[in-house]
């Protein structure tokens, strides 16, 4: 029996899957969705339960995922199993992969921070003095970056700085006054042309801003998409007359049964390196020979804590301690700041929490007394830096592994280099600085950080750009190679910056999926 | 055994899993039903069920006998009884600690054996007898120059025996105040909630 043939084909549900759903679909499109694991269910699959009823008290089962350090014995199911879907890296290169396969993929457990990128990172090259711009400004993103906060709710405090781009909030509750201990820090910050602002947030609905609840739910209503969960794409097939794609294989997660099916276009969102992985096992749309190239995320783990002398032993007073703020970028902004490196990164800081017992060479009673003592007086601040880009930091196809479906895994091939490590030691020195000025007194201070991949805002991979000899796709997130096939997750990203990715992901997929309805209603596609 | 039952008698009512098991069967979904609609599960009421930690000791079996007491040694010295808070010896930390290990990837494995061998080495050095059979004095004697404070858990001292005895406080204090007892006691001094309670995903549609 001859089975349907789809305007489109999506592959992954997560939020760039789920945009591209929603905006096609609305416009009419048929749509197919395949995802490579199950539907979940919040009420069916999650229990509130104690650590001492889990068979390891809450340590995770040991070894079951290494890479994953977010892991732990309670979500541990929610991640990719990593022995039926394994890497290989040199052992000298760590990175952590940490993956989702649910439906709704890594949007079910994003941390709703929400950023605008800004020109500082789309012309980047034109700042840092290397390294390629995007063939996009912040003003061709905008009317979308627009669109997506109002369907996220986004809540943020407008400050008008060209490298934190305001956004279109919804109304905010920033008027509590703020904490003694933040306005001191913030005075600091002033007298060093440090901006303060406020975390940036999507609200959601009920605390979720997922695909599954924001984006899908609405192209499902059109009657427009169909979705096959448990689906795992092992290629992309092409047409061999016309050099077009025309549909994916695909084998079924429980029975390993191969199938296949059949679209006009096919949209790739399978998340930066799954949809690189698969592109590089399908052979498509590589002339220019970057693509898996420019691997790159954000740095996390540097972080310094300091205790507040009048808040310790029970003993602040009403108003000093508590609350946070978020510092945007403020390095590299103009070219008389002279740094050993280049980008940036951001700060956050927290007030109010207590001290890590690791942070006193202390143990029994007395390290108990010492923790008690500084409950509530500490102040700890961390940051998110960006990586740079670069060619020699890629994936490729490791056909000597195989995952349990018999598809190739990816090699990653990744270091940092001395600009990562010069950026950790600034932002490291510099919230020492910030908190010893204050009169604070530090508890500990760290300029190392996780191995790449830690983030989860791994991009790159399938960069854009208007030169297809050294980009794989163009401005509308099309392949330069192949027109009827487009990428529209962070595999697109030139540069990540320092921002959490997720609002230009999704703003990058709704911009490419107007495109895709504009061409195909011209039949141009 | 019997101060484990009547720590067990001491908690009123902690006990969400036996709520649950009382409730009756959740609806079943559209998709489970039957033809006409008819629900083909049969409803069957929920047995109670015992933990196996509240009716049975654990047998320690990974580490030799002289590794296993400096165990037990460390983890009293480390978390001992505090105020309302429990010590490792009160909910079998060092047992517990035991499984985790025998359990755990080779490098975590040797870490702990050379750390138990380095502690009852310097033990017998310096005062003639296993780690285990040290006084209160003599075993600070011996800890404190090992102690290191750590600014991030993934940047672990470099010597392998300050690694170790940061690893293992580390471990000890997870088990001690993840543990039933440690439930217990602190909803009996008036603390709120439950000790590293959280939202459990179950295995979801595994293949």
């Amino acid at each position: 029996m001859a089975r349907k043939e789809y305007d489109v084909l999506i592959i992954g549900s997560g939020h760039s899957g789920g945009m591209a759903a929603n905006v096609l679909t609305k416009k009419g499109v048929s749509c197919l969705m395949l995802n490579a694991g199950p539907e979940v269910d919040f009420s069916r699959d999650r229990t509130t339960k104690a650590a001492h009823e889990l068979p390891y008290r809450g340590f995770n089962k040991p070894g079951r995922l290494p890479h994953v350090y977010q892991a732990n014995e309670f979500n541990a199911n929610q991640w990719v199993d990593e022995k039926e879907n394994p890497y290989t890296y040199d052992p000298g290169k760590p990175y952590n992969w940490v993956r989702v396969r649910l439906l709704g993929g890594r949007s079910l457990f994003w941390s709703r921070q929400s950023f605008r990128l800004s020109d500082f990172e789309f012309k980047a090259a034109d700042i840092d003095g290397r390294g390629d711009n995007w063939p996009i400004s912040h003003a061709d993103l905008a009317p979308y970056y627009s669109q997506v906060e109002s369907i996220f709710r986004v809540t943020g405090r407008k400050e008008g700085w060209p490298q934190f781009p305001d956004g279109n909030f919804v109304e905010s509750n920033f008027t509590a006054p703020e904490s003694q201990c933040i306005q001191r820090l913030t005075e600091l910050c002033n007298q060093r042309k440090i901006g303060v602002s406020r975390m940036r947030s999507s609200q959601g609905v009920n605390g979720l801003a997922s695909s599954i609840n924001l984006l899908l739910p609405d192209a499902v209503a059109t009657g427009k998409l169909d979705i096959v969960s448990n689906a795992i794409v092992r290629e992309i097939s092409v047409d061999k007359k016309t050099g077009l794609v025309n549909g994916a294989h695909f084998v079924d997660r429980h029975s390993k049964r191969e199938m296949h099916a059949k679209a006009r276009v096919v949209v790739v969102a399978a998340g930066t390196l799954e949809s690189t992985r698969l592109l590089l096992n399908s052979g498509l749309a590589n002339s220019s020979g970057v693509m898996g190239h420019y691997l790159h995320d954000q740095i996390y783990g540097v972080s310094v804590v300091a205790s507040v002398p009048e808040a310790r032993d029970g003993k602040a007073p009403q108003g000093l301690m508590g609350g946070n703020v978020f510092i945007p970028r403020f390095r590299n902004l103009t070219k008389e700041d002279k740094r050993d490196f280049i980008k940036g990164y951001c700060m956050l800081i927290n007030s109010g929490g207590g001290a890590n017992p690791n942070f006193f060479a202390a143990y029994g009673d007395e390290l108990q007394k010492k923790l008690d003592s500084y409950a509530g007086s500490c102040v700890s601040g961390s940051i998110y830096g960006e990586r740079v880009p670069r060619f020699e930091n890629h994936v490729r196809i490791n056909k000597a592994v195989t995952d349990a479906w018999g598809i190739p895994v990816l090699h990653i091939d990744v270091k940092d280099s001395d600009n990562e490590l010069n950026m950790a030691k600034d932002a490291a020195n510099t919230m020492e600085e910030l908190f010893k000025s204050a009169g604070w007194e530090i508890l500990s201070k760290t300029d190392k950080f996780y191995p790449p991949g830690y983030s989860i805002h791994e991009v790159g991979t399938c960069r854009m750009g208007d030169n297809p000899k050294i980009s794989v796709l163009n401005k509308w997130n099309q392949s330069h190679d192949i027109k009827n096939l487009f990428v529209v997750d962070g595999s697109a990203f030139v540069t990540c910056g320092w921002q959490n990715p997720t609002m230009t992901i999704v703003s990058l997929s709704m911009r490419a999926s107007e495109y895709l309805a504009e061409q195909m209603s011209q039949r141009n596609l | 055994m019997k101060r484990r039952r009547f720590i067990k008698a001491l908690a009123a009512a902690p006990a969400v899993p036996a709520l649950v098991a009382q409730q009756p069967l959740p609806p079943q979904s559209g998709r489970g039903a039957g033809p006409g609609g008819r629900q083909t599960q049969q409803e069957i009421a929920q047995l109670p069920l015992t933990e196996a930690g509240e009716i049975a000791d654990p047998v320690a079996r990974f580490f030799t006998a002289s590794q296993f007491a400096a165990l037990r040694k460390l983890s009293g010295i480390l978390v001992p009884p505090v105020a309302s808070y429990i010590g490792a010896l009160d909910c079998d930390a060092p047992e517990f600690i035991d499984f985790l290990v025998s359990a755990s990837p080779a490098d975590r494995q040797q870490l702990y054996r050379n750390g138990l061998d380095a502690l009852n080495l310097q033990a017998r050095s310096k005062f003639g007898k296993p780690f285990a059979d040290l006084d209160a004095t003599q075993a600070d004697a011996i800890l404190k120059p090992l102690m290191a404070t750590v600014a991030w858990a993934y940047d672990p001292p470099k010597d392998p025996v300050k690694h170790f005895i940061f690893q293992a406080h580390q471990d000890i204090r997870t088990a001690t105040r993840n543990s039933i007892e440690a439930s217990t006691a602190g909803a009996s001094s008036g603390r709120r909630g439950l000790a590293g309670a959280g939202l459990f995903w179950n295995p979801i549609d595994p293949v």
